[in-house]
């Protein structure tokens, strides 16, 4: 019995190493994938005439779409936000997905809204919709206010409203920055034919001032889950999205921020309301269409447009958006399972989904029994301590490293961050989260694994504190 | 038992060990050079705002005065000196007109600068020559002019770019052919900052692209079209008229919009008779153009439009109306009988977001003769067309109760409490 347990464990052990190597020699490719990217970027970007984007009659118009459901506390300092976006011509529509709270109210009161009889054009099916809203001496703001069918639903309530070739899904408890969305039109500029999708980053607010719509001040947040989450985002937008962006595979588009090509969007329905992460899900239907219609197509990403947005600051919270995120992850997966590894999807089937399947969803499963394999192997003798030692001191090296390479990415070229002393948070930070932070997200993981099997299905709560205000009577707001 | 073939060999530990030293070595470099970078960078940017500060005011006084620049100018200005000043001039020429301009623009030259990025365009790195080419048109200076025609013929569009924008800002007569033929640079984003120095160039811009425009692709052609309808020109009219019977639908299209920017009400016919055409786009734009038009010739059609098959043809249309004043909108209003239920919607949102609804609310109390039964006519078509989401509103919240009564007998509603 004893031998058959040390045959397994030492097996195990033997795929854990290779595993290892494996995943790690694809996050290093990754890495500097982004960083010649990212350097041949930051040239491009200085030369980047904005201003003409916005003087030019040719700059294509854009409808952003704001999803909102029990967002009292934020969706009136969203659309002023948004409203103040450097930007030609464009729209804003929010739509009230059935909220409970005073959400509907606050916009109505803010914006002098009155019920109008806008034509709605059904050209996604979706829930009831109870009214629709404006100002008309605001005509670039639409309130719908429908009944109650989730985040995806109330996207494809705004597309049908949008009346403008391109849209920009924003969620309601983030800022777009005065910028964003001339930077990120501008792939749809150089590429109006092939563009179908261009992502852009999010950041946390969380720690920020936000003045009249506006961040302001640009800190690291006070406390260390959030600061753990700013290590993680820069790792996932600047060293993996810009990679798969640029090897054509960009398979996630986050839904806080995206534009898109309204016509490509409707063609294939519009999002996937039975989705728990809508935004994977339509990017992955998005390249499943195109490649199907063998279309020259380009879905990308591109860090310089910012959409900053609050994140969970406790670690109940944050495993629910985590298990929602990874469960989404699975069922995109397991939907579009025809595309693995299979040559008529080109890189997106013999790179990014094999990545996704192995890396992504058994990760957290293999990193977990690693450990317990690890330890079990020094129990049984077939290493010795300082092997284990060594071992483990590799994995969390490894970690570090990946992060650092991160903030190194950041500090050649974005530095949104200036100060010395929020530089040093973000090094310690990304030394700390592989104790314990990155172990408990995988846990995460594994449960959500299990409720996948099990249909479970579910967005939870998102408790929102409100931006951080600047001026009198801020302390209070934060 | 089987033999542990990886972890247990003494090859592995080594293995580990020095992947392990590897990657600490390459997380200590990495350390490093995020700290020596920021660093570097911030002494440079201090540097760069002492010396500022030290140079700035002999910079004013040069600018203000005659005398040429290099008796304001410490001797031996190091590379970096050189970059400080270099902006303190562009900063000048960002705010300052006439006179500063010229000083400014006459400091590059005799400090060699110009002559300094006119040689950097024959860099071999692209960025450096985007640089230069970006640098010499804001200096405006027309001693590189024929580099920089040189520079409309480099591989990476950027330069390219760089270059016209420069031989823009110079104002040369001889700057406008290359920049008709770099419309020809594939994508909107050429095509929009090219497009704004031909429209800057206004009428002179018109007679090359009118010379030109059959000599380039559709692409490029689409762009001239909307330069043409920017600048306004009546000379292209001629051409814009033709191309409404173009075979290539965009051509059309963008044609037809391009009449409307332009806003010659002459054209308002053959823009109607753009309603009937079998691309839908083409329809779209000629509704759109018609209502930039300041005619009622055209509501006839228009009207008609409201009942086109496809939406944005009848969104188009009734937008149009909306704007031809009050023959507009008695179309509208006459369209609220319509047996098309898609036209009778449209009118009402039209008719709404310009305000007639709301005026004729308010003479639902009105005692003019007419008025009120007018009224009463157009809210009953309403209530017919179940379009009633405003009126309900305004029945609840009308601050005159006679109105709110109205509306709420209208609208089969509890009468409004006092």
């Amino acid at each position: 019995m004893r031998h058959l347990l040390i045959d397994g464990v030492v097996l195990f052990n033997d795929f854990v190493l290779l595993y290892f190597i494996a995943l790690n020699a694809t996050y290093l490719f990754l890495f500097f994938v982004s960083l010649i990217e990212v350097l041949k970027f930051v040239k491009r970007t200085f030369f980047s005439d904005y201003e003409h984007i916005l003087a030019s009659d040719l700059t294509w118009p854009i409808s952003i779409l704001v999803p909102a459901h029990n967002e009292e506390k934020t969706i009136v300092e969203t659309v002023r936000s948004l409203q103040m976006v450097n930007y030609g011509e464009f729209e804003v529509v929010i739509i009230n997905d059935g909220s409970t709270d005073r959400t509907l109210r606050n916009l109505v009161e803010a914006f002098e809204l009155r019920r109008l009889d806008k034509v709605y054009r059904r050209s996604i099916p979706t829930k009831n919709i109870r009214g629709l809203y404006g100002n008309l001496m605001m005509p670039n703001l639409i309130v719908i206010d429908k009944e109650k069918g989730g985040k995806s639903d109330a996207l494809n309530a705004g597309i049908n409203v949008a009346k403008f070739p391109l849209f920009c899904s924003v969620d309601a408890d983030s800022i777009i920055e005065e910028n964003a969305l001339l930077r990120v039109v501008k792939p749809f500029m150089e590429h109006p034919l092939e563009m179908v999708a261009v992502g852009g980053i999010v950041r946390i607010a969380n720690g920020c001032s936000v003045h009249e719509g506006r961040v302001t001040d640009i800190r690291l947040p006070d406390s260390a889950l959030p600061i753990f989450q700013v290590v993680e985002y820069l790792r996932a937008f600047l060293t993996g999205r810009i990679g798969w962006s640029v090897m054509r595979s960009l398979l996630i588009i986050s839904g806080a921020f995206g534009l898109y090509k309204k016509s490509e969007v409707i063609e294939i329905g519009g999002y996937d309301s039975s989705s728990d992460t809508e935004d994977l899900e339509l990017v992955v239907r998005l390249h499943e269409n195109c490649r199907r219609k063998r279309a020259k197509y380009r879905i990308v990403f591109v860090p310089d447009p910012v959409c900053w947005t609050e994140v969970p600051t406790n670690m109940s919270v944050l495993i629910r958006q985590r298990n929602r995120w990874h469960r989404g992850l699975l069922q995109s997966l397991w939907r579009h399972k025809a595309i693995l590894f299979n040559p008529r999807f080109g890189i997106i089937g013999a790179f990014a989904f094999p990545y996704f399947l192995f890396f992504e969803t058994l990760g957290p499963f293999v990193e977990l029994l690693g450990y317990v394999a690890v330890t079990l192997s020094v129990v049984l003798g077939i290493i010795n301590w300082e092997f284990f030692f060594l071992f483990v001191a590799l994995a969390v090296f490894y970690g570090v490293f990946l992060s650092i390479a991160a903030i190194l990415l950041e500090e050649i070229s974005f530095r949104r961050y200036p100060g010395w002393l929020d530089l040093t948070k973000l090094v310690v930070y990304g030394i700390l989260e592989n104790f314990g932070y990155r172990q408990i997200l995988s846990l995460s993981k594994v449960q959500a694994f299990w409720q996948f099997l099990r249909h479970r299905r579910g967005w939870g709560d998102m408790q929102r504190g409100g931006f951080r205000k600047r001026g009198p009577g801020a302390a209070g707001a934060a | 038992m089987t033999q542990p073939f990886v972890l247990s060999t003494a090859g592995v530990y080594d293995l580990v060990v020095n992947v392990l030293w590897t990657v600490s070595t390459v997380f200590l470099f990495l350390l490093v050079v995020i700290i020596v970078n920021k660093a570097w960078r911030e002494s440079r940017e201090g540097f760069a705002e002492r010396r500022r500060a030290e140079m700035e005011p002999a910079l004013f006084r040069y600018v203000m005065g005659t005398e040429p620049v290099e008796k304001f100018i410490p001797s031996g200005v190091s590379r970096r000196d050189w970059l400080v000043l270099e902006k303190v001039f562009f900063d000048l020429l960002r705010v300052a007109r006439g006179n500063v301009n010229t000083r400014a623009r006459e400091a590059f030259e005799s400090l060699g600068m110009v002559d300094h990025y006119a040689g950097q365009l024959d860099s071999r790195r692209w960025w450096l020559r985007a640089e230069a080419a970006e640098k010499l048109g804001l200096m405006a200076s027309e001693r590189p002019t024929r580099r920089l025609i040189e520079a409309m013929t480099d591989p990476i569009p950027e330069v390219r770019i760089r270059a016209a924008q420069a031989l823009g800002g110079i104002g040369t007569p001889e700057a406008l052919r290359p920049l008709v033929g770099a419309l020809r640079d594939a994508g909107r984003w050429s095509a929009i900052r090219v497009g704004g120095m031909l429209i800057a160039a206004g009428d002179d811009a018109v007679d090359v692209l009118l010379e030109e425009f059959r000599n380039l692709p559709d692409a490029a052609r689409i762009s001239a079209i909307d330069i043409f309808g920017r600048i306004k020109s009546l000379r292209a009219c001629r051409l814009l008229l033709d191309l409404l019977k173009d075979p290539a639908p965009d051509l059309r299209a963008r044609a037809a919009y391009a009449l409307g920017m332009i806003g010659d009400p002459t054209n308002a016919g053959a823009l109607a008779g753009c309603l009937g055409d079998p691309e839908w786009s083409v329809r779209a734009m000629a509704a759109k153009a018609l209502g930039r038009l300041r005619e009622t010739e055209s509501v006839p059609a228009l009207s008609a439009a409201l009942s086109d098959p496809q939406w944005w043809v009848r969104a188009n249309a009734a937008e149009a109306l909306r704007g031809k004043g009050g023959a507009g909108q008695d179309a509208l209003l006459h369209v609220l009988d319509s047996d098309d239920p898609y036209a009778a919607q449209q009118s009402v949102q039209m008719l709404q977001e310009s305000g007639v609804l709301d005026t004729f609310v308010g003479m639902l109390v009105s005692t003019a003769a007419g008025e009120q039964t007018r009224a009463l006519g157009v809210m009953a078509k309403l209530v017919k067309l179940r379009r009633i989401d405003l009126l309900t509103e305004v029945a609840r919240d009308h601050p005159d109760r006679m109105v709110r009564q109205r509306l709420a007998a209208l609208l089969g509603l509890p009468a409004p409490v006092a």
